[in-house]
Protein backbone atom coordinates (compact mmCIF):
# COMPACT_ATOMS: atom_id res chain seq x y z
CA UNK A 1 0.00 0.00 0.00
CA UNK A 2 1.45 3.36 -0.60
CA UNK A 3 1.09 6.32 1.28
CA UNK A 4 3.01 9.29 0.09
CA UNK A 5 1.21 12.38 1.08
CA UNK A 6 -1.69 11.40 2.96
CA UNK A 7 0.06 9.32 5.75
CA UNK A 8 -3.05 10.11 8.15
CA UNK A 9 -5.72 8.86 5.94
CA UNK A 10 -3.45 5.52 5.13
CA UNK A 11 -2.75 5.39 9.18
CA UNK A 12 -6.34 5.05 9.45
CA UNK A 13 -7.24 2.76 6.15
CA UNK A 14 -4.75 0.62 7.20
CA UNK A 15 -6.03 0.52 10.85
CA UNK A 16 -9.65 0.17 9.48
CA UNK A 17 -7.68 -3.02 7.18
CA UNK A 18 -6.12 -4.42 9.44
CA UNK A 19 -7.35 -8.15 10.32
CA UNK A 20 -8.32 -9.26 14.01
CA UNK A 21 -6.30 -10.59 16.25
CA UNK A 22 -7.64 -13.75 17.50
CA UNK A 23 -6.50 -15.49 20.84
CA UNK A 24 -7.04 -18.43 22.65
CA UNK A 25 -5.55 -19.10 26.22
CA UNK A 26 -6.19 -22.48 28.52
CA UNK A 27 -8.86 -22.17 31.15
CA UNK A 28 -8.00 -19.32 33.70
CA UNK A 29 -10.47 -16.77 33.30
CA UNK A 30 -8.48 -13.42 33.16
CA UNK A 31 -6.44 -12.36 35.60
CA UNK A 32 -7.62 -10.80 39.37
CA UNK A 33 -7.46 -7.13 38.61
CA UNK A 34 -5.89 -4.31 41.10
CA UNK A 35 -8.16 -3.74 43.85
CA UNK A 36 -10.29 -6.91 43.61
CA UNK A 37 -9.87 -9.09 46.98
CA UNK A 38 -8.84 -12.53 46.98
CA UNK A 39 -11.64 -15.09 45.37
CA UNK A 40 -12.45 -18.07 47.08
CA UNK A 41 -10.32 -17.02 50.58
CA UNK A 42 -12.26 -19.34 52.57
CA UNK A 43 -12.04 -22.66 50.48
CA UNK A 44 -9.78 -25.10 52.87
CA UNK A 45 -6.65 -26.39 51.09
CA UNK A 46 -3.93 -29.36 52.65
CA UNK A 47 -0.55 -27.37 54.34
CA UNK A 48 2.39 -29.90 54.22
CA UNK A 49 1.87 -29.90 58.16
CA UNK A 50 -1.86 -31.77 57.42
CA UNK A 51 -3.77 -29.02 58.48
CA UNK A 52 -6.26 -27.23 56.66
CA UNK A 53 -5.11 -23.41 55.74
CA UNK A 54 -7.56 -20.69 54.24
CA UNK A 55 -6.41 -17.97 52.38
CA UNK A 56 -8.38 -16.06 55.27
CA UNK A 57 -6.98 -18.01 57.93
CA UNK A 58 -3.58 -17.18 56.50
CA UNK A 59 -4.15 -13.62 56.04
CA UNK A 60 -1.85 -10.98 57.91
CA UNK A 61 -2.91 -7.87 59.77
CA UNK A 62 -0.42 -5.62 57.28
CA UNK A 63 -1.15 -7.86 54.17
CA UNK A 64 -1.46 -11.50 52.77
CA UNK A 65 0.63 -12.72 50.35
CA UNK A 66 -0.55 -15.55 47.90
CA UNK A 67 1.71 -16.86 45.61
CA UNK A 68 1.09 -19.72 42.84
CA UNK A 69 4.27 -22.26 43.31
CA UNK A 70 5.09 -26.08 42.89
CA UNK A 71 8.01 -28.66 43.27
CA UNK A 72 8.98 -29.31 39.75
CA UNK A 73 9.31 -25.91 37.67
CA UNK A 74 12.83 -24.69 37.35
CA UNK A 75 11.65 -20.67 37.39
CA UNK A 76 10.39 -22.25 40.88
CA UNK A 77 13.78 -23.60 41.86
CA UNK A 78 15.59 -20.90 40.34
CA UNK A 79 13.57 -18.23 42.81
CA UNK A 80 12.60 -20.47 45.37
CA UNK A 81 15.61 -19.24 47.73
CA UNK A 82 14.47 -15.62 47.32
CA UNK A 83 10.71 -16.57 47.50
CA UNK A 84 11.40 -18.89 50.69
CA UNK A 85 13.53 -15.47 52.02
CA UNK A 86 10.76 -13.17 51.71
CA UNK A 87 7.95 -15.34 52.55
CA UNK A 88 9.82 -16.02 55.90
CA UNK A 89 10.99 -12.73 56.23
CA UNK A 90 7.71 -10.83 56.01
CA UNK A 91 5.47 -13.36 57.58
CA UNK A 92 7.46 -12.29 60.81
CA UNK A 93 6.19 -8.58 60.16
CA UNK A 94 2.78 -9.12 59.43
CA UNK A 95 2.01 -9.98 56.34
CA UNK A 96 0.47 -13.31 55.82
CA UNK A 97 1.86 -15.95 53.29
CA UNK A 98 0.33 -18.97 51.56
CA UNK A 99 2.05 -20.52 48.86
CA UNK A 100 0.00 -22.75 46.61
CA UNK A 101 0.57 -25.91 44.62
CA UNK A 102 -2.31 -25.93 42.01
CA UNK A 103 -0.64 -28.21 39.65
CA UNK A 104 -2.03 -31.53 39.01
CA UNK A 105 -0.14 -34.53 40.60
CA UNK A 106 -1.51 -36.86 37.00
CA UNK A 107 0.24 -34.09 34.99
CA UNK A 108 3.15 -33.40 37.19
CA UNK A 109 4.21 -36.24 38.95
CA UNK A 110 7.02 -34.29 41.05
CA UNK A 111 3.70 -31.84 42.55
CA UNK A 112 2.20 -34.72 44.61
CA UNK A 113 1.59 -33.96 48.67
CA UNK A 114 4.56 -36.24 49.67
CA UNK A 115 6.85 -34.12 47.40
CA UNK A 116 5.69 -30.70 48.56
CA UNK A 117 6.00 -31.96 52.09
CA UNK A 118 9.74 -32.60 51.45
CA UNK A 119 10.09 -29.52 49.70
CA UNK A 120 8.82 -27.33 52.10
CA UNK A 121 11.60 -29.44 54.88
CA UNK A 122 14.51 -29.08 52.38
CA UNK A 123 13.57 -24.98 51.76
CA UNK A 124 12.71 -24.38 55.47
CA UNK A 125 9.28 -23.04 54.43
CA UNK A 126 7.99 -21.35 57.34
CA UNK A 127 4.73 -20.24 56.27
CA UNK A 128 1.60 -22.38 54.62
CA UNK A 129 2.22 -24.61 51.70
CA UNK A 130 -0.70 -25.86 50.52
CA UNK A 131 -2.16 -28.13 48.09
CA UNK A 132 -5.07 -26.43 46.06
CA UNK A 133 -6.78 -30.05 45.01
CA UNK A 134 -8.85 -28.96 42.47
CA UNK A 135 -6.96 -26.55 40.50
CA UNK A 136 -10.35 -23.90 41.15
CA UNK A 137 -8.62 -21.73 43.56
CA UNK A 138 -5.92 -21.16 40.73
CA UNK A 139 -8.92 -20.51 38.12
CA UNK A 140 -10.15 -18.21 40.22
CA UNK A 141 -7.29 -16.04 40.74
CA UNK A 142 -6.74 -16.57 36.49
CA UNK A 143 -3.10 -17.47 37.82
CA UNK A 144 -1.36 -18.94 34.79
CA UNK A 145 1.99 -20.01 35.51
CA UNK A 146 4.41 -20.52 39.04
CA UNK A 147 5.60 -18.31 40.22
CA UNK A 148 3.29 -16.28 40.10
CA UNK A 149 2.44 -13.81 43.27
CA UNK A 150 -0.62 -11.64 44.66
CA UNK A 151 -0.43 -9.54 47.47
CA UNK A 152 -3.46 -8.04 49.04
CA UNK A 153 -2.70 -4.61 51.65
CA UNK A 154 -4.38 -4.66 55.15
CA UNK A 155 -7.74 -3.97 53.34
CA UNK A 156 -7.59 -6.92 51.35
CA UNK A 157 -7.15 -5.40 48.22
CA UNK A 158 -5.17 -6.56 45.43
CA UNK A 159 -1.81 -4.39 45.54
CA UNK A 160 0.55 -6.16 43.25
CA UNK A 161 0.39 -8.77 40.97
CA UNK A 162 3.72 -10.48 39.16
CA UNK A 163 6.71 -12.13 39.66
CA UNK A 164 9.65 -11.82 42.32
CA UNK A 165 12.29 -9.81 40.35
CA UNK A 166 13.55 -9.14 37.05
CA UNK A 167 16.16 -11.89 37.00
CA UNK A 168 15.44 -15.35 37.94
CA UNK A 169 18.47 -17.15 36.83
CA UNK A 170 20.90 -14.89 37.90
CA UNK A 171 20.30 -13.71 41.70
CA UNK A 172 23.55 -11.16 41.27
CA UNK A 173 22.33 -9.15 37.84
CA UNK A 174 18.83 -8.50 39.46
CA UNK A 175 17.91 -5.12 39.08
CA UNK A 176 14.21 -4.60 40.41
CA UNK A 177 12.91 -7.20 43.24
CA UNK A 178 9.41 -6.03 42.32
CA UNK A 179 7.77 -8.33 44.79
CA UNK A 180 10.13 -7.08 47.88
CA UNK A 181 9.43 -3.38 46.27
CA UNK A 182 5.58 -4.24 46.36
CA UNK A 183 5.82 -5.60 50.35
CA UNK A 184 7.97 -2.67 51.51
CA UNK A 185 5.61 0.32 49.76
CA UNK A 186 2.59 -1.33 51.42
CA UNK A 187 3.71 -1.99 55.09
CA UNK A 188 5.00 1.47 54.53
CA UNK A 189 1.47 3.24 53.34
CA UNK A 190 3.19 4.00 49.57
CA UNK A 191 1.75 3.35 46.22
CA UNK A 192 3.18 0.21 44.87
CA UNK A 193 5.87 1.03 42.39
CA UNK A 194 5.46 -1.53 39.69
CA UNK A 195 2.00 -2.90 40.68
CA UNK A 196 1.96 -5.30 37.76
CA UNK A 197 4.98 -7.46 36.30
CA UNK A 198 5.38 -10.42 34.69
CA UNK A 199 8.14 -13.14 33.91
CA UNK A 200 8.08 -16.35 32.29
CA UNK A 201 6.88 -19.34 33.99
CA UNK A 202 5.62 -23.32 33.60
CA UNK A 203 2.29 -23.17 32.82
CA UNK A 204 -0.08 -24.34 35.44
CA UNK A 205 -1.27 -28.06 35.04
CA UNK A 206 -4.65 -27.45 35.77
CA UNK A 207 -6.71 -30.35 36.60
CA UNK A 208 -10.10 -31.10 34.76
CA UNK A 209 -12.44 -29.16 35.73
CA UNK A 210 -15.48 -30.70 37.58
CA UNK B 1 -2.60 -4.46 16.59
CA UNK B 2 0.24 -3.52 14.18
CA UNK B 3 3.32 -4.43 12.52
CA UNK B 4 5.70 -5.94 14.36
CA UNK B 5 8.19 -3.08 15.79
CA UNK B 6 11.84 -2.78 17.63
CA UNK B 7 13.48 -5.27 14.91
CA UNK B 8 17.02 -4.32 15.65
CA UNK B 9 18.57 -6.77 12.64
CA UNK B 10 16.30 -8.31 10.35
CA UNK B 11 17.51 -11.53 9.47
CA UNK B 12 15.41 -14.71 7.68
CA UNK B 13 16.13 -18.01 9.16
CA UNK B 14 18.53 -19.35 6.80
CA UNK B 15 16.14 -22.53 6.02
CA UNK B 16 18.46 -23.16 2.67
CA UNK B 17 21.28 -24.26 5.84
CA UNK B 18 20.14 -27.39 6.48
CA UNK B 19 21.56 -27.97 9.86
CA UNK B 20 20.23 -27.13 13.55
CA UNK B 21 21.26 -23.90 15.37
CA UNK B 22 20.46 -22.51 18.48
CA UNK B 23 21.52 -18.23 18.32
CA UNK B 24 20.67 -16.43 20.86
CA UNK B 25 18.73 -13.70 20.76
CA UNK B 26 16.60 -10.57 21.92
CA UNK B 27 12.73 -10.16 21.44
CA UNK B 28 13.62 -7.20 18.38
CA UNK B 29 15.85 -9.99 16.71
CA UNK B 30 13.20 -12.79 16.84
CA UNK B 31 11.01 -9.95 15.14
CA UNK B 32 13.36 -9.25 12.71
CA UNK B 33 13.30 -13.31 11.74
CA UNK B 34 9.44 -12.60 11.39
CA UNK B 35 9.45 -9.93 9.28
CA UNK B 36 12.93 -10.67 7.23
CA UNK B 37 11.14 -14.40 6.61
CA UNK B 38 9.38 -13.09 3.27
CA UNK B 39 6.47 -15.88 3.86
CA UNK B 40 2.99 -15.89 3.88
CA UNK B 41 2.60 -16.75 7.55
CA UNK B 42 5.32 -17.17 10.34
CA UNK B 43 4.60 -19.42 13.63
CA UNK B 44 6.70 -18.65 16.20
CA UNK B 45 6.92 -21.07 18.87
CA UNK B 46 8.16 -20.06 22.83
CA UNK B 47 9.08 -23.29 24.35
CA UNK B 48 11.66 -25.11 26.88
CA UNK B 49 13.31 -28.22 27.12
CA UNK B 50 11.70 -29.41 30.26
CA UNK B 51 8.30 -28.24 29.63
CA UNK B 52 5.80 -31.07 29.48
CA UNK B 53 3.14 -29.46 26.84
CA UNK B 54 5.49 -27.62 25.10
CA UNK B 55 7.35 -31.11 24.26
CA UNK B 56 3.84 -32.45 23.56
CA UNK B 57 3.13 -30.40 21.26
CA UNK B 58 6.22 -29.90 19.95
CA UNK B 59 5.98 -32.66 16.90
CA UNK B 60 2.80 -31.09 15.92
CA UNK B 61 4.60 -28.00 14.93
CA UNK B 62 7.17 -29.27 13.04
CA UNK B 63 5.00 -31.78 11.22
CA UNK B 64 3.02 -28.65 10.54
CA UNK B 65 5.66 -26.34 9.50
CA UNK B 66 6.68 -29.75 6.62
CA UNK B 67 2.90 -29.54 5.52
CA UNK B 68 2.68 -26.49 4.52
CA UNK B 69 6.35 -24.52 3.68
CA UNK B 70 5.84 -25.34 0.42
CA UNK B 71 2.73 -22.90 0.70
CA UNK B 72 4.42 -20.34 2.55
CA UNK B 73 4.73 -21.21 5.77
CA UNK B 74 8.12 -20.00 8.28
CA UNK B 75 8.09 -21.55 11.68
CA UNK B 76 10.53 -19.86 14.11
CA UNK B 77 11.19 -21.66 17.28
CA UNK B 78 12.44 -19.85 20.58
CA UNK B 79 13.93 -21.89 23.17
CA UNK B 80 13.24 -20.24 26.73
CA UNK B 81 15.76 -22.78 28.32
CA UNK B 82 18.67 -21.29 30.69
CA UNK B 83 22.00 -20.98 29.24
CA UNK B 84 23.40 -23.93 31.50
CA UNK B 85 20.41 -25.98 29.80
CA UNK B 86 20.92 -25.46 26.06
CA UNK B 87 22.45 -28.91 25.67
CA UNK B 88 19.30 -30.45 26.46
CA UNK B 89 17.48 -28.13 23.82
CA UNK B 90 19.29 -29.06 21.32
CA UNK B 91 19.28 -32.47 22.17
CA UNK B 92 15.68 -32.21 21.90
CA UNK B 93 15.54 -30.16 18.40
CA UNK B 94 17.66 -32.78 17.00
CA UNK B 95 15.35 -35.43 18.18
CA UNK B 96 12.39 -33.63 16.60
CA UNK B 97 14.52 -33.69 13.55
CA UNK B 98 15.21 -29.57 13.35
CA UNK B 99 17.64 -28.81 11.12
CA UNK B 100 17.29 -25.35 10.37
CA UNK B 101 18.20 -22.46 13.00
CA UNK B 102 16.60 -21.64 15.59
CA UNK B 103 17.11 -19.13 18.89
CA UNK B 104 17.13 -19.02 22.61
CA UNK B 105 15.73 -16.04 24.32
CA UNK B 106 18.04 -13.32 25.84
CA UNK B 107 17.09 -9.90 27.50
CA UNK B 108 14.37 -8.85 30.16
CA UNK B 109 11.18 -11.09 30.00
CA UNK B 110 8.86 -8.64 30.53
CA UNK B 111 9.92 -7.01 27.71
CA UNK B 112 10.25 -10.31 25.62
CA UNK B 113 6.59 -10.99 26.66
CA UNK B 114 4.76 -7.64 26.15
CA UNK B 115 6.63 -7.34 23.16
CA UNK B 116 5.13 -10.20 21.95
CA UNK B 117 2.05 -9.48 23.17
CA UNK B 118 0.82 -7.75 26.25
CA UNK B 119 -1.84 -10.23 26.38
CA UNK B 120 0.22 -13.53 26.83
CA UNK B 121 0.97 -13.52 30.66
CA UNK B 122 4.18 -15.37 30.58
CA UNK B 123 3.45 -19.00 30.60
CA UNK B 124 4.77 -21.62 28.34
CA UNK B 125 3.74 -22.69 25.89
CA UNK B 126 3.03 -19.67 23.42
CA UNK B 127 2.68 -19.58 19.80
CA UNK B 128 2.26 -16.01 18.03
CA UNK B 129 0.99 -16.51 14.23
CA UNK B 130 2.14 -13.90 11.91
CA UNK B 131 0.69 -12.80 8.39
CA UNK B 132 3.35 -11.91 5.62
CA UNK B 133 3.38 -8.15 6.55
CA UNK B 134 4.52 -9.16 10.26
CA UNK B 135 0.76 -8.58 11.62
CA UNK B 136 0.38 -10.68 14.78
CA UNK B 137 -3.01 -12.80 13.74
CA UNK B 138 -3.08 -15.53 16.43
CA UNK B 139 -1.97 -15.68 19.79
CA UNK B 140 -2.19 -18.91 22.09
CA UNK B 141 -1.16 -19.71 25.42
CA UNK B 142 -0.70 -23.36 26.15
CA UNK B 143 -0.38 -26.15 24.44
CA UNK B 144 -2.39 -26.53 20.76
CA UNK B 145 -3.19 -29.45 18.46
CA UNK B 146 -2.27 -29.77 14.71
CA UNK B 147 -5.65 -29.47 13.46
CA UNK B 148 -5.49 -26.00 15.97
CA UNK B 149 -2.39 -24.79 14.38
CA UNK B 150 -2.95 -25.91 10.47
CA UNK B 151 -6.76 -23.72 10.82
CA UNK B 152 -5.43 -20.95 12.04
CA UNK B 153 -2.14 -20.88 9.59
CA UNK B 154 -4.99 -21.75 6.79
CA UNK B 155 -6.85 -18.87 7.79
CA UNK B 156 -3.46 -16.51 7.42
CA UNK B 157 -2.22 -18.41 4.37
CA UNK B 158 -5.74 -18.01 2.59
CA UNK B 159 -6.43 -14.08 3.72
CA UNK B 160 -5.55 -10.78 1.35
CA UNK B 161 -3.01 -10.17 3.78
CA UNK B 162 -1.35 -13.34 3.93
Amino acid sequence: MKCRGVVFMCSLLTFALAPALSTAQEDAPASLALGATAPMASEQMKGVDGKDVSIASAAGKKGTLVIFSCNGCPWVKAWEKRMVEIGNSYSKRGVGVVAINANDPERSPADGFAEMQQRAKQRGIRYPYVMDATSEVARAFGATRTPEAFLFDAEGKLVYHGTIDDNAHEPNKVTKRYLREALDAMLAGKEVPAAETKALGCGIKFRPKA
Amino acid sequence: MAAVKGAESPQAPARSSGRLELRPATVGEILGAVRGAGSKAVLVNVWASWCAPCRQEFPDLVRLYRDYRGRGLELVLVSTDFEDQLADAKAFLTKNGVDFPTYFKVGDDMEFINTLSPKWTGALPATFIYDGEGRLRYFQEGMGTYEEFEKRVLDVLSSKAG
